[in-house]
């Protein structure tokens, strides 16, 4: 096997999970958020590839195919809130849609 | 002859459930008639039954038949089983005769009683108790029965159950009962501890090789059932308060049948208590202490019935001696008198009431003699029967008793006789104070009252005049059965149960008998001269108070069971019930709602937070994961 190895793999998954983390916690605008997950999803999928590479086994990939299969449903479902709360001239921000406060 | 003692015991059963399970299809007089005709059938049954002993060599009239196992732990077995001997036969032609009567009598006594139905279905329970009870061949059985009796004595004193009075009497029926329920349970339990059987001719072959110890407490705790159920001292308050039930259950289970329940124990286990002649002497000195203790009570007491009912326990008193000195046969002997007397005083009581609309004092009645010509004579059938002047039926069982005491001639012998005749005085005041009170002088307003009605509807209907009638007849001549010095058909007969211990020259009965007699009419005249004069047969103020308050039985009872008993829970209320309890609950649902409030803030709707919360979670867990391993 040839190139880096799965250590630096590792590092760039966690990076990409790091950054889409802070960008969920700290963003405000929901398409961002959506952005941020997305980004968070393909950290953890780069991570099962880089360790079904290194086992040589295929079960890491198949649950990356099977992960970006729901990241797509969610995000299909995610962005048509947003354009339902658009539609309803609701403000895009995710602070001020907390009406399920207990 | 097996047939129909099973017959005599399972009819009643049959009347009851049918009752029961008819319910309202049937009218309430057709719950009468099958009532009463099962209570006959059962009388019937109880005629073969004897007929068929009687046919019998003397010593082939012990039949045990058992219709299955019912219980069976290894080696102890418990069948359903019935004994039929000379005992049981004469106890089951007793509690079905007189119990068919009564329930007769009560046909007409109840009509028109918003409940009737339930009334004769309780009626037949209780008769298909009572046989059980004498009929069992084993103690548990016979606990059976026993049980069942106070149950349907409960319900039955309790049966008009909008009068907060019938209440409490039943329930303090019910639970002066089941302190003698719970000795005669604990008695049992010895006798399966000691013997291994509870068969009743098993144990009693048994008995002789207990030890003494074990046999004393188990005679004593059969004598404490029995002094509650027949309401001697020091367990008889219940029996007088029991009177607030319907009259012909007075008379059915307050007079005739029931409270005899004790005595027929008594006879029944005799073996075990001459093995134990100090609980048996103890039984003759609870007898003769209650025969003087209910006379004196009888003798200030106001309602018809209460007098009645202190009588019967004064008769049961001398039932106990009788057998605690070992006349077995007299005192069973005076349990049918008795029974059939007291049952016809109890019934024309009713009568009575009946007559004045339920008016019970006898300060309110008098000079019924007029307007209830034919009830008039009953009662003074009875009267006399209770008295016991010859020829009348307490005349002969009675005085047979106290001869027995006189025979049996120690210091205890001595002193039962002299307790016996001061009681016989007693007996003739009580008794013809009643009569006296309510039959003779001049008609009160509630008699007066009573009057134009009577001419519309005579003195009751036929269903109450007959067993009225045909009590009386028995009470007349049922004690013609023995005759000192001349005959003894029916003690030699149930002293085939049960042999003697003492046994009275044909000399002792006669002097007895001369001497009774004398006190008897002595006590007659004392009520007539206190009658005529309008004045107490007790004019002693504090003598007075102390009987009217029933020598302070139940003020004693008061102080020391319930007062202590109520201060308890009191105190257990206010120091432990309110301070720790109650309190507690309020703090866990304090504690439950401040937590919710706390809880409730850290939703704030807020996504980023929660995001937040689980990046924050997840760190912490993978750290401590990380950690661990």
């Amino acid at each position: 096997m040839s190139g880096p190895g799965v250590g630096w793999y590792l590092i760039v998954a966690a990076a990409l999970f790091g950054i889409g983390s802070l960008g969920v916690m700290l963003r405000r605008s929901p398409l961002v958020v959506l952005l941020s997950l997305e980004i968070m999803l393909n950290g953890a999928n780069l991570a099962l590839i880089a360790f079904a590479r290194q086992h040589g086994s295929l079960d890491g990939q198949i649950f990356a195919l099977a992960v970006m299969a729901v990241a797509a449903a969610e995000v299909a479902i995610g962005l048509g809130l947003i354009v339902a709360m658009a539609r309803r001239d609701m403000p895009l921000d995710v602070d001020q849609a907390s009406a399920l406060r207990g | 002859m097996i047939v129909g003692a099973w017959i005599c015991l399972l009819a009643p059963l049959g009347g009851a459930l049918a009752i029961t399970l008819l319910g309202p299809w049937i009218s309430r007089r057709v719950a009468g008639y099958i009532s009463t005709l099962t209570t006959f059938l059962a009388f019937a049954g109880a005629l073969v039954a004897f007929f068929g002993l009687w046919s019998r060599d003397a010593d082939d009239r012990e039949h045990l038949s058992t219709a299955y196992t019912w219980l069976a732990a290894g080696d102890f077995q418990v069948g359903f089983e019935i004994l039929v001997d000379p005992l049981s036969a004469v106890m089951m032609l007793v509690v079905s005769g007189v119990g068919g009567l009564i329930v007769w009598y009560s046909m007409g006594y109840m009509a028109g009683d918003e409940e009737e139905r339930r009334f004769f279905a309780y009626m037949s329970l209780f008769v298909f108790s009572m046989l059980l009870l004498v009929q069992a061949g084993n103690f548990l059985l016979l606990l059976v029965g026993w049980g069942l009796v106070g149950l349907a004595s409960y319900l039955l004193i309790g049966f008009w159950h909008r009068r907060p009075e019938a209440v409490a009497a039943a329930k303090k029926a019910f639970i002066v009962n089941a302190v003698g329920d719970a000795t005669f349970a604990l008695a049992i339990v010895l006798l399966i501890w000691s013997t291994g059987t509870l068969e009743l001719l098993g144990v009693f072959a048994e008995v002789d090789g207990l030890s003494n110890t074990t046999v004393n407490l188990i005679a004593l705790g059969l004598l404490g059932g029995a002094v509650a159920k027949s309401a001697q001292i020091p367990l008889h308050t219940w029996l007088p308060d029991a009177m607030e039930g319907p009259t012909p259950v007075s008379a059915l289970i307050h007079a005739a049948t029931m409270v005899t329940a004790g005595v027929y124990l008594l006879v029944r286990a005799h073996p075990i208590f001459e093995a134990a002649p100090d609980i048996q002497s103890l039984a003759a000195i609870l007898g003769a202490v209650t025969l003087l203790v209910a006379g004196l009570v009888a003798l200030v007491q106001w309602d018809i019935k209460r007098v009645i009912a202190y009588s019967t326990m004064s008769q049961i008193g001398y039932m106990f001696l009788g057998a605690g000195i070992g006349a077995y046969g007299f005192a069973i002997f005076h349990l049918m008198t008795h029974a059939f007397f007291k049952a016809l005083l109890f019934l024309a009581a009713g009568v009575v009431i009946h007559h004045l609309n339920d008016e019970q004092d006898i300060r309110r009645m008098g000079g019924l003699k007029t307007a209830l010509p034919r009830t008039h004579v009953a009662f003074f059938i009875g009267t006399v029967a209770l008295v016991g002047l010859p020829p009348f039926a307490g005349f002969w069982s009675k005085d047979a008793i106290i001869a027995s005491a006189l025979a049996r001639g120690d210091a205890l012998g001595w002193t039962l006789f002299v307790a016996c005749l001061l009681g016989v005085l007693l007996t003739g005041a009580y008794s013809f104070r009643l009569y006296f009170a309510v039959f003779q002088g001049k008609p009160q307003e509630a008699a007066a009252q009573q009057a134009h009605a009577h001419e519309r509807r005579g003195e009751g209907p036929l269903s109450m005049l007959v067993p009225v009638g045909v009590l009386a007849v028995l009470a007349a001549i049922g004690g013609l059965l023995s005759i000192p010095g001349v005959w003894h058909p029916f003690t030699h007969w149930v002293e085939e149960t049960g042999e003697p211990l003492v046994e009275a020259t044909a000399r002792q009965d006669y002097l007895v008998s001369a001497i009774s007699v004398a006190l008897g009419i002595v006590g007659l005249l004392l009520a007539r001269r206190a009658f005529l004069r309008d004045r107490q047969l007790v004019t002693a103020p504090t003598a007075w108070r102390i009987f009217e308050h029933k020598f302070y039985f139940d003020e004693l009872y008061d102080a020391l069971f319930h007062r202590r008993a109520a201060g308890l829970s009191h105190a257990l209320r206010r120091r432990v019930e309110e301070p720790v309890i109650e309190r507690s609950l309020n703090e866990i649902g304090s504690g439950t709602i401040l937590a919710s409030d706390g809880l409730a803030r850290a939703q704030s709707g807020l996504l980023r937070t929660y995001a937040l919360a689980i990046a924050v979670s997840v760190s912490v867990l993978i750290v401590v994961f990380v950690a661990v391993r």
